[in-house]
């Protein structure tokens, strides 16, 4: 390993990592000068509080700048120290490249205490405070609406996607990550995923607990692209996939739940599922009915909430007291898979009594499974399967777990393999929102159903226009425990032409290249892009969020358009137009109207 | 040993503010709770909850055996549990008794005015709860006598916890149909996505959830009857 000592006392250090250039300034203090394109940053990369007080900017000492190299990574680092009042600390800046286009900024700080007794340390950040500010910044899931920064996008789960600053073109791009999977270890990228992503960043003071050692204090991914933000994406979920163990998702190709476009929640207890004449469940008349919705894909059966805990019977007895006992579910799942629908049962984990496990409760599913010939378990109120459950797959390969919440940590998502998107409270004053869902992106392989519970009218559009903007299928869930808020005629006639898009572009919308957020040529308006790896088809789902018509250019397009057709949504008069070697999408957009598209490019 | 004899009460007419609270969980409870001006006439309402030596000599007398029996009297009452309050009973079962009894199940007006009666108490003995005057998180049902001192105002027994009981109607949303059950049980499951367990209050009713026979009876579900006065 090659090792080089910056003994000199120049003002400013210039280094060039990879695709990064930065100026430093190390004189009197640690400045951020440069960072590739942005210029005249200057602010400091750290300020240190000690009991409250600041310690002055150049009090600094610098100790050592170094570059090493070999032939897998470079690293820089400057290392520091300062006395102050009694206490010594000593610190390092790193930027380290072990892959293309992906450095990570390490900061690491130490202490040997006066006496030993260890004092209330707090840190931020001045240069990612400029950077914020800068009128090109955005955070996950912004964008830029020609006048403010809006948030478009979401995310539930422990990956955070980077942040971006751009040149004006949005050409050169730069994208901020901090990793922080359990967010509360002392000592690391405390609270900097949430501040980041929030307005309040310039507020955030982290907390260090400092002994001799040097601790990291901050691992910042930097990603760097020439091409746009979608590269920075698509940098981010290849580095964040990479950690994955994805078998579960790939290992059997007869996954039958990718295809589950449309669940059915049929509540027991109403007329919808419920003959109180005939006292039967009219699964017949369900399946029916579902066919104005396109038909459904899989039925969860629910009778046991809310009526568990009135006696002492627990989720598997009450199958028991149904007519007929199991035979009537065996009975509704015969009569389902003749029409070609999976049917599910819940399980409540919250109804464990102190006598049982979770293997016991894996046993009486298997059991249940035998005689019932059932196709799945939903878990309720969870985001994560239990190993216990995990043993079924063995046995029944094609045996699947849905649950509530989407999981939200690695083993979770590598081992349940698919779940609800859940959104809405009742509590509130919920709007459901159109924005990109990067949960779907991120892990197009986990299928997700779209569900509000409560919404209604305008919101049940605008539910349907979301689950379409993301490609993604849905619960059609209309008694909620007792209170009926059906679909209105409209909506079932959308969510069936959503669901035939969604079946016969499958592929694309699945595909493992696909980005949310693309850039638009229209401030108001936001595009997520489908597709596969080395495909020449590609999903566009365009969405105006405006209160206007927009007419005119939406997209530039990679290449000339072999093919192209729009394939949900109002007309929008779709039309390419090419203008010296530059291709362009012109659409005549409602607002407020999501649309899909498909293109076939002539590459 | 001497049985409980379950006698009647007299209520005198009256006319009182009903207003009730429910807990449904998620969903809703569609039926007007008040506050409105009910009248409550004369009528007589059994002391205790019917008990399984009652609820035996009706079926013996009767002949009575449901149709649809799924978990009918699936704790299969017998001398040594005589004086508990008969449970596994659904509310036609209930109804059936009653109407033998020469009586019917009391409306939920009427059960909440027995309970609370002309002075709104919100337990049945007074203002405040008192878990040893009922069978409150217990581990079982209990003889109907047991708790002499939780009697409401009008002498009536066991209104608070022990067992839950049918009142009279069928609720038709239009949608779906539910009963209404008061005074909660001995039970008390452990989660808060369970039914509220334990005794409760005069002025709360659960909305029960209808389905076929085996599922509208429980463990923890009897009742009582009331008998119209001239």
């Amino acid at each position: 390993m090659m090792q080089n000592k910056f003994t000199d006392k120049k003002k400013s250090i210039d280094f060039s990592l990879g695709n990064l250039n930065l100026s430093v300034d190390v004189y009197k203090n640690i400045f951020l000068k440069e960072l590739n394109f942005i210029k005249n940053i200057n602010n400091e990369l750290f300020s240190i509080r000690v009991e409250n007080k600041l310690i002055p900017k150049n009090k600094y000492k610098i100790e050592k700048v170094s570059k090493n190299t070999d032939d897998n990574f470079t690293f820089i680092s400057i290392d520091f120290s300062q006395i102050f009042e009694n206490d010594f600390f000593e610190g390092r800046i790193s930027f380290v490249q072990k892959k293309k286009n992906i450095i990570d900024f390490i900061f690491q700080l130490s202490a040997k205490w006066h006496k030993d007794i260890p004092k209330k340390v707090l840190l931020k950040f001045p240069f990612l405070i400029n950077l914020h500010k800068n009128k090109n910044f955005l955070k996950p899931g912004d964008i830029f609406d020609g006048k403010k920064r809006i948030n478009k996008g979401v995310w539930n789960l422990h990956e955070y996607p980077p942040s971006i600053i751009s040149d004006n073109l949005g050409n050169q791009c730069l994208g901020f990550e901090f990793y922080d999977q359990f967010p509360w270890q002392a000592n690391y990228n405390l609270g900097m995923s949430e501040a980041i992503s929030n307005e309040n960043f310039e507020k955030l003071e982290t907390e260090v607990q400092l002994n001799r050692e040097l601790t990291d204090i901050i691992l910042m991914k930097i990603y760097i692209s020439s091409n746009g933000r979608e590269k920075i994406f698509n940098l981010w979920k290849e580095n964040t996939r990479q950690r994955y163990d994805l078998r579960k998702y790939h290992d059997n190709k007869n996954r039958w739940i990718k295809n589950n476009y449309l669940q059915h929640f049929m509540f027991a207890y109403g007329e919808e599922a419920f003959d109180y004449k005939k006292m039967e469940f009219k699964i017949i008349q369900i399946i029916k009915e579902g066919k104005e919705f396109g038909g459904y894909d899989s039925i969860l059966f629910w009778h046991q909430y809310p009526r568990l805990g009135l006696d002492e019977s627990n989720q598997w007895q009450l199958y028991k007291y149904l007519p007929k006992n199991y035979k009537t579910i065996k009975k509704i799942v015969d009569i389902c898979h003749s029409e070609n629908i999976k049917f599910f049962i819940p399980f409540k984990p919250w109804d464990i009594r102190s006598n049982e496990s979770l293997d016991s409760h894996a046993k009486s599913l298997e059991r249940f499974i035998k005689e019932t010939s059932i196709d799945g378990f939903f878990l309720d109120t969870m985001s994560s399967l239990p190993d216990s459950f995990l043993k079924i797959k063995k046995k029944f390969p094609l045996f699947e777990f849905c649950s509530e919440g989407t999981p939200r940590e690695q083993r979770q998502i590598e081992t349940l393999t698919s779940s609800w998107d859940q959104i809405g409270d009742i509590r509130r004053n919920f709007k459901v929102e159109i924005n990109s869902n990067f949960f779907r992106f991120l892990f197009p392989e986990h299928p997700l159903n779209l569900v509000s519970r409560w919404s209604v009218g305008s919101d049940k559009d605008s539910l349907i226009k979301r689950a379409a903007f993301n490609g993604m299928g849905m619960v059609i869930w209309q008694d909620i425990f007792g209170c009926w808020l059906p679909f209105s005629i409209e909506q079932k006639k959308n969510i069936k032409s959503l669901k035939s898009t969604l079946k016969k572009y499958h592929k694309y919308f699945y595909g493992d290249n696909s980005v949310p957020l693309i850039k638009t040529l229209s401030e108001k308006i936001i595009c997520n892009e489908f597709s596969n790896s080395f495909s020449k088809e590609k999903i566009y789902s365009i969405y105006n969020f405006s209160s206007n018509k927009i007419k005119g250019r939406i997209l530039k397009l990679p290449s000339a358009v072999k093919e192209f057709k729009q394939i949900y949504g109002k007309s929008a008069n779709i039309k390419i137009e090419k203008k010296q070697n530059n291709f362009y999408l012109l659409a005549n957009l409602d607002l407020d109207d999501v649309m899909l598209l498909y293109i076939k490019f002539d590459i | 040993m001497k049985s409980v004899e379950n006698k009647k009460i007299f209520i005198n007419s009256n006319k009182y503010v009903y207003r009730v609270e429910h807990l449904t969980l998620e969903g809703t409870c569609s039926i007007d709770h008040g506050p409105k001006y009910v009248e409550i006439k004369n009528l007589f309402v059994d002391k205790y909850p019917v008990t399984n030596k009652q609820y035996l000599n009706f079926l013996k007398k009767t002949g009575y055996f449901p149709k649809d029996n799924q978990r009918f009297l699936e704790h299969k009452p017998n001398k040594s549990i005589y004086d508990l309050p008969v449970v596994f009973v659904s509310q036609k079962d209930a109804a059936e008794y009653a109407k033998w009894a020469g009586g019917r199940l009391p409306t939920d007006e009427e059960w909440q005015y027995i309970a609370s009666g002309p002075k709104y108490l919100e337990w049945p003995w007074g203002n405040k709860f008192n878990p040893t005057l009922c069978n409150h998180d217990g581990q079982h049902l209990v003889c109907v006598n047991v708790y002499r001192k939780g009697a409401s105002w009008c002498g009536c027994e066991d209104m608070a916890g022990n067992c839950w009981e049918w009142t009279a109607d069928i609720h038709d949303d239009g949608n779906h149909q539910f009963a209404l059950l008061r005074g909660g049980s001995y039970f008390y499951a452990h989660d808060h996505w369970h039914v509220g367990g334990g005794a409760r209050k005069n002025n709360y009713h659960w909305k029960l959830q209808i389905l076929n026979e085996g599922m509208n009876r429980a463990a923890t579900l009897g009742f009582r009857c009331v008998y119209d006065a001239k």
